[in-house]
């Protein structure tokens, strides 16, 4: 009898994409269901109640490049300009970096409190503020914090 | 159109204002960037307007009076902030400082009606300052489109200044801008700001110093309490509009940046560029001066002048093989002249329609290869016109390493209109691989200097910021004055050296030195560039001006001197020659001598290495055999 080389940590319960069955993937014994594939380097899911097979982003650095080529995966959290999807809207928290680019930055009108929508992200960040539109790069983007409800007051 | 018989605006009905009691000796427009300012300065002026540059800086500044009075207005360069981030940007400051100690000028705020918010963060410095004003609410037409409107009274009696609707470009509302002058008044001080910022932001002010990189936070939070302020006047006093709506400018605009879509744009601009100057400047205007106007008119005539000189020296001075008139001349004005207007207007236009931010957006990717930002295409466009003018434009460009690669490369592959449309002409008659081969040899070096340099240099490139104004039509008057300016700017800079080089071949060419140095060039220009001994002359006065010398050399190649392998490799050596004499000056004046010793040292046998490279290549490959 060998253990399941897997995960140490559990990860959280997700549903199936499939059936919706919550399920701790790495919990379920793959081999008991026919599975031939190392328990080790199998990067795939299986839910325990329907048998469908879902990749598992968490183990495939391979699926994690190919998604990252392909820009499929959203960012969890928003946390900057440079987060942000195109086509959306935020609101500004703080900036921060370079001081004097943050002089610069707040006399084109970027301020706390001020919305921010992120037109494109390619050739260069184009983001509009109000009436203004200013192009900048992606270090730039990432000094425009937004403001998040949870966290701030 | 004169702003002086426009009647008053419809939008406004003020009452008449009192004839100023004291004449105004001065008024300064001043203003966020693309919000006006130079359309409400026709108006106010009239058009009779001079550009010169502020002492000691490029900072272009329109200068005109008043209509009616001789009262002076000066249009200064956008700004954000009265407190200069830089050394350039001290202008602002100054004149606003000016205006305030004179008693006998006022500071006409001129604000985009539709972005109020920010234009208040300066009238709340203005206010700071303690200097008389007027806030003029710009393309306020666009304002009221889009459902925002201004009570105009109460900001009025909250700022404590006049405050005036106008819609600039169509000559509305600008009486009531000049009968307010003579009721400016220092705008309200808005203080209480937050204790810790107000003193040192004050003093700042007060001094106009660039500030350390420890002020530069308090700044930031200076800018963010004003700003807060001008949102609180901005509630108070206007109703939010309706959101910008899918204007032709601005889905233009959207489409010049596009990441897809924004090729294709910038494909058909360079298209467009290169049929008006390549082809119609070049060519047909070139054509008609040069063949038409001197080789028809002048120098026949001047020949026939001269011919009554009994003396030969002083003949042939003027109209002889190397003569002021018959090669001087000729070259700087019907050649130089009609290529670098035609370059002018379209510089002139691009500029004016808003689509030079967006080109640096669509170039920043190649910049950053060579250690730069896409703001570094600004002065590489403008060295398309003249190399010597984008050299004093790189001011523009945040830190030292940027300046100095950018004028590097200028100086090395830009080729200014002059040459360009040599170059072009020339070109023309060559087989298309042989062209791309120029095209490919100067790209290509300038790729790999630039590389190398970036990593050379000590220092850093700045961050890439930009805003981009809205897409506009450009004025047809206000780009018909810049050109003008320019192209006058141009002339006085490069005739004197034209004449002054025709005057040194014709001097050596007396002298039988010509030959000597001709003979004394050749294992270069013979043995490592495989061109006729005669282009030697060509690469002497190169050292003057190059594109004096792309011009010899085109009138060689014309003659059958050449063929397309010595053709290509003659314009890419000439293209990598420092650009002019007065370049070197420039430089020199902006970094010192000895980087500009060191840049020639390293330019002058570069370009003669890359052309010998090139010559090796083309034959070894059959390209243009």
């Amino acid at each position: 009898m060998t253990t399941l080389p897997m995960a140490t940590q559990a990860p959280e319960a997700e549903p199936c994409a499939l059936c919706g069955f919550r399920y701790t993937p790495g919990g379920e014994s793959c081999r008991e269901h026919g599975c031939p594939i190392s328990f080790g380097t199998c990067a795939t899911r299986h839910c325990p109640n329907c048998g469908y097979t879902m990749p598992d982003d968490q183990k495939s650095p391979t699926l994690r490049f190919i998604r990252k080529l392909f820009g499929r995966s959203e960012p969890k959290s928003v946390g900057s300009v440079a987060d942000m999807p195109s086509g959306g809207t935020g609101v500004i928290g703080r900036l921060q970096g370079d001081p004097e680019l943050q002089a610069r930055l707040t006399a084109q009108g970027l301020a706390p409190g001020v919305a921010v929508h992120l037109v494109q992200r390619k050739p260069t960040y184009v983001i509009e503020v109000g009436e203004t539109t200013i192009a900048l790069e992606q270090r730039v983007a990432a000094a425009i914090v937004l403001h998040r409800p949870d966290t701030d007051q | 159109m004169t702003a002086a018989s426009t009647p008053v605006s419809p939008l406004e009905i003020d009452p008449p204002a009192p004839a100023p009691s004291k004449a105004l000796r001065r008024v300064v427009l001043l203003g966020n960037p693309n919000v006006g300012k130079s359309a409400l300065f026709n108006a106010l002026t009239g058009l009779r307007a001079t550009v010169s540059n502020y002492p000691g800086t490029t900072v272009e500044l329109a200068r005109g009076r008043l209509a009616g009075t001789d009262t002076e207005v000066i249009d200064s360069p956008g700004l954000n902030s009265i407190l200069p981030l830089s050394e350039d940007e001290r202008v602002a400051w100054e004149l606003v400082c000016e205006v305030r100690d004179a008693g006998d000028a006022v500071v006409v705020q001129v604000a985009d009606a539709k972005n109020l918010r920010r234009a208040l963060l300066l009238t709340l410095q203005l206010g700071q300052i303690e200097v008389p004003s007027v806030l003029v609410l710009n393309m306020s037409d666009e304002a009221e489109a889009r459902g925002i409107t201004i009570d105009r009274k109460g900001l009025e009696d909250a700022l404590g200044i006049p405050v005036r609707t106008t819609v600039a470009t169509r000559g509305l509302g600008i009486e009531a801008v000049s009968a307010a002058l003579a009721e400016a008044r220092k705008p309200t001080n808005h203080l209480p700001l937050p204790e810790d910022v107000a003193g040192p932001a004050l003093e700042l002010l007060a001094s106009g110093q660039v500030p350390s990189s420890a002020k530069m936070t308090l700044l930031a939070r200076y800018h963010e309490a004003l700003l807060a302020q001008a949102g609180s006047l901005v509630s108070r006093f206007a109703t939010a509009g309706e959101p910008p709506g899918r204007a032709l400018s601005r889905q233009l605009g959207r489409l010049a940046v596009h990441p897809v879509w924004g090729w294709p744009v910038l494909a058909a601009t360079l298209y467009a560029c290169y049929e008006i100057v390549g082809v119609f400047g070049a060519g047909t205007l070139v054509d008609l001066l040069e063949t038409g106007f001197f080789g028809g008119f002048l120098s026949p005539l001047a020949t026939a002048l001269f011919a009554h000189v009994p003396w030969e020296p002083v003949r042939d001075m003027f109209v002889g093989e190397y003569g002021l008139i018959t090669m001087g001349l000729s070259y700087g004005l019907a050649i130089v002249l009609p290529i670098v207007a035609t370059f002018f207007i379209v510089f002139s236009i691009l500029e004016d329609s808003g689509y030079l931010p967006r080109l640096a957006v669509m170039s920043d990717r190649v910049f950053k290869v060579m250690g730069l930002n896409g703001k570094a295409v600004l002065p590489m466009v403008l060295g398309l016109g003249c190399d010597t003018m984008a050299t004093l434009t790189t001011r523009i460009l945040p830190t030292r390493k940027e300046r100095l690669l950018t004028t590097l490369l200028l100086a090395l592959g830009v080729p200014c209109s002059a040459q360009l449309g040599v170059i072009l002409a020339m070109l023309a008659i060559v087989p298309a691989p042989a062209a791309a081969v120029w095209l490919l040899a100067v790209v290509g070096v300038m790729v790999v200097v630039g590389w190398l340099g970036a990593r050379l240099l000590p220092g850093e490139r700045s961050d890439f910021v930009i805003e981009l104004p809205p897409m506009r039509l450009p004025i047809l008057s206000n780009v018909l004055s810049k050109t003008v300016a320019r192209v006058e700017w141009y002339l006085k800079e490069a005739l004197p050296l034209f004449l002054v080089g025709t005057l040194i071949l014709f001097v050596l060419d007396r002298l039988r030195l010509l030959e000597g140095i001709i003979r004394a060039g050749r294992p270069l220009v013979t043995g490592i560039l495989g061109l006729p001994a005669e282009a030697s002359s060509a690469f002497l006065i190169g050292f003057l001006r190059r594109d004096f010398a792309a011009t010899r050399l085109f009138d060689m190649s014309r003659s059958g001197a050449m063929d397309t392998v010595q053709l290509v490799v003659a314009m890419v050596t000439i293209t990598l020659f420092i650009p002019c004499i007065a370049n070197v000056f420039v430089i020199a004046k902006e970094h010192g001598w000895k980087t500009a010793g060191a840049m020639a040292a390293f330019i002058f046998p570069l370009a003669f290495a890359v052309g010998g490279l090139v010559r090796v290549l083309m034959l070894t490959f059959g390209i243009g055999v």
